[in-house]
């Protein structure tokens, strides 16, 4: 195998496949490898820690058809160690080449027999806008879990909700729903994504106009102009998320979202180790306070157009923040009940809202 | 204690005073925990390979150990030591520090107290120690060794008992003592020692710091320097101050079984959390370890949000750290142990709370475990260790181990090392 490529586009995509390749101590090295393949002028990079895996190709200039196996870690490394312009990459049976200039490395690669087989989903593909797919998985993806003891939390569902594509994920604490409307999708769909995978499909996603998604039984692949991430569906059961839709809410608050994003940066200082902070709501708006009375405090008040009877609930400062921040517009909405029960966010403007990021408070 | 391991043996069946005991794993991973007088007048000495052990000394007994009697003697010599000072360091289970400047006033002098301990060691629990007294715990554990019985030409000679270094003296009774005798000369510093002509304490005193940092580096000749003259001033560290509280366990053979090594998880976690209880505390850093069958180590470490004290709190956070590692090479060494220690009785953190009614999937509720791990603790308390364990702890009855067993490595199925 031997090829010739600009470093820029080549990094690229090594620096995609050594996030995806296999991390895990004492893995199989095959699975920490990047693979690549070249047949006329087309490179296709492969990698995978078996749940998820990347194909991508690149249009580079082949010089010999041929199959490679290398640390997909070590490669990037070295063409990112690369000043820009061409480089060569020429595999001999044990090892591979990398020569750019005057540089040359020469490391040893794995045997490419050992990379497992990797198949896409077999499912029909359907085409959903890069941006606000893009955007519905930021708001989404945020509330799911990273407890691998809590498999199914740590997963998104995605599922047709009255025709349209809707994003579900919570880790118990927080639950965040999206409902895309633009995207028609069969009511039956109901597939549980790892949630890791969703955080390399938004990556991919950003200054795509277009992506395809197929589903099977087993699999779900994100097609992105080309560069596919394929990974495995989660059939744990997925816990009963409507019932908490149905809540009345009889306090609202409207503010400002960057004002309150600004300062719950500050009162985060204060409220270490996702502690609490708390926000008491009154017709004369929202004030904002993190700390121990006795120790340290901090206090910040917020304008706000507020109805409803006063209150203080007190919310996990991350939690809280991420939920602000996944709202679009300028204003947020900030609904309660009382302070021991869930509380909502929402974006301004439109009733219809979207998108909500429900919160359970701190008890303090 | 005096061949702590042995004496309990000893005591509990008398059948063997006399004789040449080995207490270790008889396995062929096998070490020597501990060996009788009569077993170091044939050269069988602690962490020696047992196979080793039996060749010299073919018709000693060996003895697979008891770990969980041990600890359990161990913790009542403990409760002796704290009926005199709260400032309490175990180093071993068979060795402690203790503090008892506070307690001076009461006893009169630290000797008295060293007496009265080693009186009520031998009356109470039936076995004997040995004390050293000193100004600094460098100077009292030398003394504390000096204290001891040994075997001197072939013949037991019995030991002082108690050794006192009074303050002031300690130049005097250290500087005749070989090197050796220093913490932190193993074989090598003891070599580049030896080449500078260092045989005694008191040589090492008098060569000068700057020949020893030339010798051995800064940090240890430093270091060396300042025990030859008797200057230690590090404090007595009780546990509730200690850093960690852990326990590793060698198996019998490698394991490749992801749930056989979540079994051991169990158990191990299980151990870990009743100390971290039994020490008042609760813990928020976890902390698991694993050797490969090459003998390669690692670490993972998990702080969670609220300090947790309960077996399956500890398995809950430590269980996604064993299975991202990938096992299949085999596992030699199964470690756990805890940190960032605060007061159990201290107060709660604010509690978040859950969207869901019912606890989701394997969500341990700390608060629930806390009465379990109570009634527990009682249980083990009257009716000993194995009296209750956990499920995943008791696949099939021939294979209940003990808490934390084989710490010196397992025993051989049919009792042969060779």
């Amino acid at each position: 195998m031997k090829f010739r490529s600009e470093r820029e586009q080549l990094a690229e995509a090594l620096g995609l496949a050594s996030r995806i390749a296999s991390g895990r101590v004492g893995a199989l090295p095959a699975l920490s490898g990047v693979r690549l393949q070249v047949k006329g002028d087309v490179l296709h990079l492969t990698s995978t820690d078996n749940d998820m895996t990347l194909q991508a190709t690149l249009p580079v200039g082949g010089d010999r058809d041929g199959v490679s196996l290398i640390s997909a870690k070590l490669l990037n490394d070295i063409v990112r160690s690369l000043p820009e312009g061409k480089i060569t990459l020429e595999a001999t049976a044990e090892s591979l080449a990398v020569k750019s200039g005057r540089s040359q490395f020469t490391v040893p690669t794995y045997n490419a027999l050992d990379f497992p087989n990797v198949t896409p989903s077999a499912g029909a593909p359907f085409s959903v806008p890069a941006g606000e797919f893009g955007e519905a998985l930021r708001q989404v993806v945020r509330a799911a879990s990273g407890d691998q003891m809590r498999i199914a939390l740590t997963g998104v569902l995605l599922t047709g909700e009255e025709g349209s594509l809707r994003l579900v994920a919570t880790d118990s604490y927080r639950l965040a729903v999206r409902d895309v409307t633009s995207i028609v999708i069969a009511a039956s769909t109901k597939v549980l994504i790892p949630s890791r995978a969703l955080s390399e499909v938004q990556r991919l996603l950003s200054g795509a106009t277009e992506a395809a998604i197929s589903l099977d039984d087993n699999s779900v692949t994100f097609d992105v102009g080309g560069t596919k991430l394929t990974t495995r569906i989660l059939t744990n059961e997925y816990p009963n998320y409507k019932n908490l839709l149905s809540g009345t809410y009889p306090n609202a608050i409207t503010t400002g979202r960057d004002a309150l994003l600004d300062a719950l940066r500050r009162a985060r200082i204060l409220a270490k180790d996702q502690g609490p902070v708390r926000l008491a709501m009154t017709g004369n708006g929202l004030k904002l306070t993190a700390g121990t009375k006795d120790n340290d405090e901090f206090e910040e008040d917020l304008d706000g157009v507020y109805s409803g009877t006063d209150i203080t609930i007190a919310f996990n400062s991350d939690y809280l923040a991420a939920g602000i921040d996944a709202i679009p517009t300028d204003d947020v909405i900030i609904k309660t009940i009382d302070p021991a029960r869930p509380a909502v966010i929402t974006a301004s403007g439109d009733t219809d809202s979207e998108y909500l990021y429900l919160l359970m408070p701190q008890r303090i | 204690m005096d061949m702590f391991y042995v004496a309990v043996e000893l005591r509990d069946d008398p059948g063997l005073r006399g004789l040449p005991i080995v207490v270790g794993g008889d396995g062929p991973r096998g070490v020597v925990a501990a060996a009788s007088y009569e077993a170091r007048k044939f050269g069988v000495f602690s962490a020696m390979s047992s196979s080793r052990a039996r060749r010299l000394c073919p018709n000693a007994v060996f003895l697979p150990g008891r770990p969980a009697v041990y600890r359990e003697v161990s913790a009542k010599v403990h409760k002796i030591f704290r009926s005199y000072t709260p400032l309490v360091e175990g180093i071993a289970l068979d060795e402690a520090f203790l503090d008892v400047s506070g307690a001076l006033r009461g006893y009169g002098s630290a000797v008295t107290i060293a007496d009265e301990i080693r009186a009520r060691v031998a009356q109470e629990i039936g076995i004997t120690c040995s004390v050293g007294v000193a100004a600094n715990k460098f100077v009292a554990k030398i003394a504390s060794k000096a204290a001891k019985p040994r075997v001197i030409a072939g013949s037991i000679d019995p030991g002082e008992g108690v050794v006192v270094v009074e303050p002031g003296r300690e130049v005097e009774f250290l500087h005749p003592l070989p090197v050796r005798a220093l913490w932190g000369v193993g074989p090598a510093t003891h070599a580049r020692l030896d080449r500078i002509g260092v045989k005694t304490v008191g040589d090492l005193a008098m060569i000068g710091v700057e020949h020893l940092v030339t010798a051995l580096g800064d940090a240890s000749g430093r270091h060396l320097f300042d025990l030859a003259w008797g200057h230690d001033d590090r404090a007595v560290e009780s546990e509730r101050e200690a850093k960690s509280i852990g326990h590793e366990e060698t198996f019998t053979e490698d394991v490749a079984d992801i749930v056989e090594l979540r079994r051991h998880l169990v158990r191990l976690c299980d151990a870990v959390a009743t100390r971290v209880r039994a020490n008042g505390t609760r813990a928020r850093t976890l902390t698991l370890k694993i050797k490969f069958s090459n003998f390669r180590s690692i670490t993972r470490s998990i702080t969670v949000d609220t300090a947790r004290s309960s077996g399956p709190g500890f398995t809950e956070a430590l269980g996604p750290l064993l299975s991202a590692i990938d096992v299949h090479q085999g596992v030699r060494l199964l470690g756990v142990s805890a940190a960032q220690f605060e007061a159990a009785d201290g107060p709660a953190g604010p509690v978040q709370g859950s969207l869901f009614d019912e606890p989701a999937e394997g969500r341990v509720d700390e608060a629930t475990w806390a009465n379990a791990s109570g009634v527990m603790d009682e249980i083990r308390r009257k009716f000993g260790a194995d009296a209750i364990r956990t499920l995943a702890a008791l696949r099939d009855v021939e294979d209940l181990g003990e808490i934390g067993e084989n710490p010196w490595g397992p025993s051989s199925p049919n009792g042969d090392t060779r």
